[in-house]
């Protein structure tokens, strides 16, 4: 939702799927998934509480958290979608639509604005093809973003690429990391 | 409870003492101080968001959510300092600075805290030069529209639905200024409880698309009734606009339904309003009914039950008054006879409120029925005998209904309306619904509720016991009742579960009837 | 001074000794280096010894609060029958602070051998390490240095032989600073929104699954090995002679305009002056400092002549109108606009804020619109009366501090750098609107 100018966040990540076309929606939680689950589950006295866990499984499986994510990962523990919902809407780490092939967050908190950081974004906005922060470059293999604080700030810019976290980002090195991105 | 320890402590200058455990603003009421508040609802758990409550506590380096501070011996509290004021109107300005200037088209309008408080506390002006947030309607299902421009995230709704109603359909989404109450698409506010998130609402946000640019709250006159709709007996208030019911809203009582009501009860209302009623009393004449006055009516009525045998189908939807008044008929009647029969449909609990659900029974005064010694058969009018005279007593017909109502002598409707393919009727006295006069009922644990009236009947409609009263007396019954205290008077006088009961003490939140064991005891016979 | 540079002399080095030495990650390099000896004593203790000791040496929480670490955990009433948690805070998300992380990836086992003492101490069975969901390296360093200690039998069912049973688990976050806020943090764990709950009830009375639990900072815990290997005087004994509640060692990560940013470790009550321009250099080349944030972007600014009084401890730098909190230290040259600066901390608080008060949803972002528009250029003076009644709303009203937080730089800046915002008001100075589209 959320349609108007907001604070924070640059571009509102637009919840459509971005001209991705989206696979059929394969179960998650069998085989060996499931039994992974269940053993995270004994280390709490309560089922609810793999439920981030549980998300991060989800995703790493589909490269998303989809709505029939959160249909399975509620059925699996126990809760509503709903619920399952208001806890993936809560987390920016979970995507709500699929993503390109690299999803590429740069940090622009302050340490690293002070830094040059907004320029490491330009630059990769710029190698990437995409034309704005949060939508997917036609060729859908990136997307970038804006993102807060990475905790790195003395290792300034720090970027993370899908969940690869890159340190000491300058302008001139974008160009590389992009390109042996692209010929991957 | 006896045993909880007493805290005494001085609001606004006012000493009180409550039970440990009382939290700041509950005690505050004890002395007719209102804490202004948003999130707090004593039918809810505790939220402490809407940081609207903050008051001043002596000796506290910070201002205190009153909502969430539980009292302390020798606290001294503080509400309508510069400072909590100060913080009050800060969070009022906070409020507004995204909400739209929507009063003259909202339905919240005239019934909404955000301007009740902003009215008394707020700012005159607003210092916020950015756009406005904006975000769409939604149709959260069900009867309840979303307004996200509106809201306050005050999580009222949030909370009903997963703590009260136990099932967890809405969602705090999104952090931030971005944040809105959210549903997962197909699994909408479709629960039997969910019209309750309207009521909560402090503000317009969500609303009742049954209800949605109706009426103005400041034109509708409330009256404390209780809900027809099933055996619960959910106390509430219908709201009236020049004669017409606008709608029911549900009224606080601890003892039956907490502070909610169900989406069913308050569909009830449109039958209140239904327009197809017999207005003046009808007298069989040539195939056809004639309208004539009461005097006349009533005589022709006394003419067709005197000496004869009756059979009395009784409403379970009508009063105790009224269903005590055709009891006596029927006694008098030599053989007289009585039923009914109640509509049921499935039951839908409030999980997390203790005994209250949407009952099986469709009728609000079943166990009175069953006290007054009426019984209840799927089929009432089998033992109908040739030789009986039919009264039906505002009770609905179905097809076999008719067709042995068709066996007896004559027939008397006293109703609202008149059943469509009835014959034999030898008389029609209309009489007021629910929502036109004042009684009681008996719900489903025996706790007997008054309703008052909230509307007047149409064209010569009289309340139902003084019909049943004047029909008494022209059978020869010497008692003559002319105001519904009276008749409860004398039930309770003649039965000994209603023993001692009066209006007065009823009040408008009722009492239970005795025990079997303590009408025996009270020395009366059933 | 910590990974990639060679210390300097000045740094007391303790928690970041090891910080780019490979081998220290591993169980074996931890043993070779000394590591899990106060764990074995420890399990041979009485818990209550174990934390008096820590109360005697002085440690506080290094996550920000700077709460008493050894109070803290007196809290927890042992013996009660109930299961009692221990989570440590690794949700390192303080704009300026990156200090856990690297306690994590060069000395996880560190970091257990705290949990594992800590636990032990306020009578927790269970420890979850909550780790934010982009620390990529220290979740990998993290997880296979658990699984590493539970095959050697050091934690587990029957710790180090002792009998007693001390498990550590990984948690992984999914991206929200918030999470930082210990209560946040346990719903989190719960598998919940991550808001803050108000206290009371306090943590060590009902925690996470409304049990008895204490949560630390990972520099807390990392500390907890040293101390009770060295002794609870030598930690004291590392202070400012007329200081004595600032004490051992902190890690400050130094970040923004300096020639030498990273993480330094120094003793309590270092002078900021010498740490500023000796040991991390001094700024670029070419410029000069102007502001300081010393703790993290939730303690006020300072300007120069208060940082260069100052001394490296929390009383020090209270005195001096700021916060130790979680010495995340951002540096300013006067390239800088504090204005667009401030624009982006209370942007930062904005997205991250959990929506349930008031003041903080609608004041964070109103802040940053507010600032946003003033660097843009179109700012007018009532702005900034306006924004110093928004940052008093958003103080002391709220159930947890983030709201405290927004407003802290926006005060402190207008205090000492007005002129920057009256000259974009004015229109004295070109706009410094982002550079990214």
């Amino acid at each position: 939702m959320s349609h108007g100018p907001s604070a924070a966040g640059g571009a509102a990540l637009k919840s459509s799927s971005h001209g991705h076309a989206v696979a059929p929606y394969k179960q998650v939680f069998v085989g060996e998934t499931r039994d992974r689950l269940e053993e995270l589950i004994k280390r709490y006295p309560t089922r609810q509480a793999v439920l981030l866990p549980a998300l991060w499984m989800v995703q790493d499986a589909n490269g998303w958290v989809s709505e029939e994510g959160m249909v399975e990962t509620a059925d699996v523990l126990g809760l509503t979608p709903a619920y399952v919902k208001g806890v993936v809407t809560f987390y920016t780490m979970y995507h709500q639509h699929p993503v390109g092939r690299y999803f590429i967050q740069v940090c622009t908190t302050t340490p690293c604005n002070v830094c040059g950081a907004e320029d490491v974004v330009n630059a990769f906005l710029k190698q990437t093809g995409c034309e704005e922060l949060g939508v997917t470059s036609p060729d859908g293999k990136f997307t970038v973003i804006e993102v807060e604080c990475l905790g790195a700030c003395g290792f300034a810019t720090p970027v993370m690429v899908n969940s690869e976290f890159l340190e000491n980002v300058t302008p001139d090195r974008v160009p590389d990391i992009v390109g042996r991105l692209k010929r991957s | 409870m006896a045993d909880t320890p007493l805290v005494n402590l001085t609001i606004e200058g006012r000493q009180t003492s409550v039970p440990a455990g009382t939290t700041i603003l509950e005690a505050a009421k004890t002395v007719g101080v209102l804490i202004p508040h948003y999130c707090y609802h004593p039918g809810l758990p505790i939220a402490g968001v809407c940081r609207m409550c903050l008051v001043d506590v002596e000796k506290a380096p910070k201002l205190a959510p009153a909502c969430a501070t539980y009292v302390a011996e020798g606290q001294v509290v503080t509400v309508h300092n510069a400072k909590a004021r100060d913080a009050r109107t800060g969070v009022l300005e906070m409020l507004l600075i995204n909400h739209p200037l929507d009063c003259p088209i909202c339905d919240q309008s005239g019934e909404c805290e955000l301007q009740d408080y902003t009215y008394a506390e707020g700012r005159a002006d607003s210092r916020y030069r950015e756009p406005k947030r904006f975000n769409p309607v939604e149709d959260f299902g069900g009867d309840v529209l979303y307004v996200p421009n509106r809201c306050i995230l005050c999580t009222r709704c949030v909370r009903f639905m997963e703590d009260v109603a136990k099932e967890p359909t809405l969602n705090v989404s999104e952090r931030g200024d971005r944040a809105y109450i959210g549903c997962f698409e197909g699994k909408d506010l479709t629960h039997p409880w969910s019209g309750n998130v309207v009521d909560l609402c402090p503000v317009g946000a969500l609303l009742s698309k049954d209800f949605l640019n109706k009426a103005r709250a400041w034109e509708l006159d409330r009256t404390a009734s209780v809900c027809p709709g099933c055996t619960q007996g959910c106390n509430t208030i219908v709201e009236t606009r020049d004669n017409v019911v606008m709608r029911l809203k549900p009224r606080s009582n601890e003892d039956v339904n907490g502070y909610f009501m169900c989406d069913y009860g308050r569909t009830t209302y449109r039958a209140l309003n239904r327009r197809d009623r017999i207005e003046t009393p009808l007298v069989a004449d040539n195939g056809g009914m004639e309208s004539i006055g009461w005097e006349l009516a009533i005589e022709s009525a006394g003419n067709v039950l005197r000496g004869r045998k009756v059979f009395i189908l009784a409403s379970p939807s009508l009063s105790n008054e009224a269903l005590h008044l055709l009891k006596r008929i029927s006694a008098i009647s030599d053989g007289g006879r009585g039923a009914f029969r109640v509509e049921r449909g499935d039951e839908a609990p409030l999980a997390g409120v203790e005994d209250l659900a949407l009952r099986a029974e469709r009728a609000p005064n079943v166990r009175g029925a069953e006290l007054m010694g009426f019984r209840e058969s799927d089929s009432p009018l089998t033992e109908l005998t040739r030789d009986a005279v039919l009264i039906v007593a505002d009770h609905p017909l179905r097809a076999n209904d008719i067709t042995h109502a068709a066996r007896a002598a004559a027939v008397i409707v006293i109703g609202t309306t008149l059943p469509e393919g009835l014959r034999n009727v030898a008389v029609a006295l209309p009489i007021a619904n629910m929502a036109e006069e004042e009684g009681t009922f008996t719900n489903l644990r025996g706790r007997v509720q008054r309703f008052l009236q909230a509307k007047v009947a149409p064209g010569e409609s009289r309340p139902s016991w003084s019909v049943l009263a004047d029909l008494l007396g022209a059978l020869g019954e010497s008692a003559q009742h002319y105001t519904a205290s009276s008749v409860f008077a004398a039930l309770a006088a003649s039965h000994a579960d209603f023993s001692g009961l009066t209006y007065d003490r009823l009040g408008l939140r009722g009492l239970p009837v005795l025990t079997a064991q303590q009408a025996a005891g009270a020395g009366g016979v059933a | 001074m910590g990974y990639p540079f060679k210390p300097h002399p000045r740094e007391t080095l303790v928690l970041s000794k090891y910080f780019g030495e490979r081998e220290a990650i591993s169980l074996d390099g931890w043993q070779k280096r000394g590591g899990y000896v106060a764990l074995k004593n420890a399990l041979g203790m009485d818990p209550v010894a174990i934390t008096n000791v820590v109360k005697e040496s002085g440690l506080r929480g290094r996550g920000g609060a700077g709460f008493p670490t050894g109070l803290k955990w007196s809290f927890m009433k042992l013996g009660d029958g109930k299961p009692h948690y221990l989570c440590c805070n690794a949700d390192e998300s303080e704009p300026g602070t990156f200090k856990d992380r690297e306690i994590m990836r060069w000395t996880p086992h560190a970091l257990i051998e705290g949990c594992a003492i800590a636990s032990y101490a306020i009578g927790a069975e269970t420890c979850y390490i909550y780790i934010r969901g982009e620390f990529t390296e220290p979740l990998l360093r993290m997880e296979a240095a658990v699984t590493e200690a539970y095959a050697a039998g050091i934690i587990g069912p029957n710790a180090m032989g002792s009998g007693k049973t001390v498990n550590v688990w990984v948690h992984k976050g999914a991206g929200a600073y918030i999470c930082g806020e210990e209560t946040a943090m346990m719903n989190s764990i719960e598998g919940k929104r991550g808001n803050p709950r108000i206290k009371p009830p306090f943590p060590a009375v009902s925690g996470v699954f409304g049990m008895p639990t204490t949560i630390n900072n990972v520099e807390t815990l990392a500390a907890v090995p040293h101390i009770l290997n060295n002794g609870a005087e030598w930690y004291k004994k590392m202070a400012r002679p007329d200081n004595p509640k600032s004490t051992g060692t902190k890690l400050w990560s130094v970040c923004g305009n300096v020639a030498r940013p990273g993480n330094y470790e120094v003793e309590m009550g270092f002078p900021f002056k010498d740490f500023l321009y000796d040991l991390c250099g001094g700024p670029p080349t070419g410029r000069k400092f102007k502001a300081v944030i010393p703790g993290g972007s939730s303690v006020p600014f300072m300007n120069m002549e208060e940082a260069e009084a100052a001394f490296m401890d929390y009383e020090g730098m209270v005195a001096q109108g700021t916060m130790l909190g979680s010495a995340g230290c951002i540096v300013f040259d006067d390239t800088q606009s504090i204005p667009k600066q401030v624009a982006r901390l209370a942007r930062f608080y904005a997205h991250e804020s959990c929506a349930q008060c008031t003041q903080c949803r609608e004041g964070t972002a109103w802040t940053t619109k507010i600032v946003e528009r003033i660097v843009a250029g179109n700012g007018t003076s009532e702005d900034l009366d306006t924004l110093l009644d928004i940052a008093e709303q958003m103080t002391g009203k709220t159930i947890c501090v983030l709201s405290d937080s927004c407003a802290a730089p926006v005060v402190s800046a207008l205090q000492r750098f007005r002129g920057e915002f009256e000259a974009l008001i004015k229109r004295k100075v070109q706009p410094a609107v982002p550079v990214v589209a």
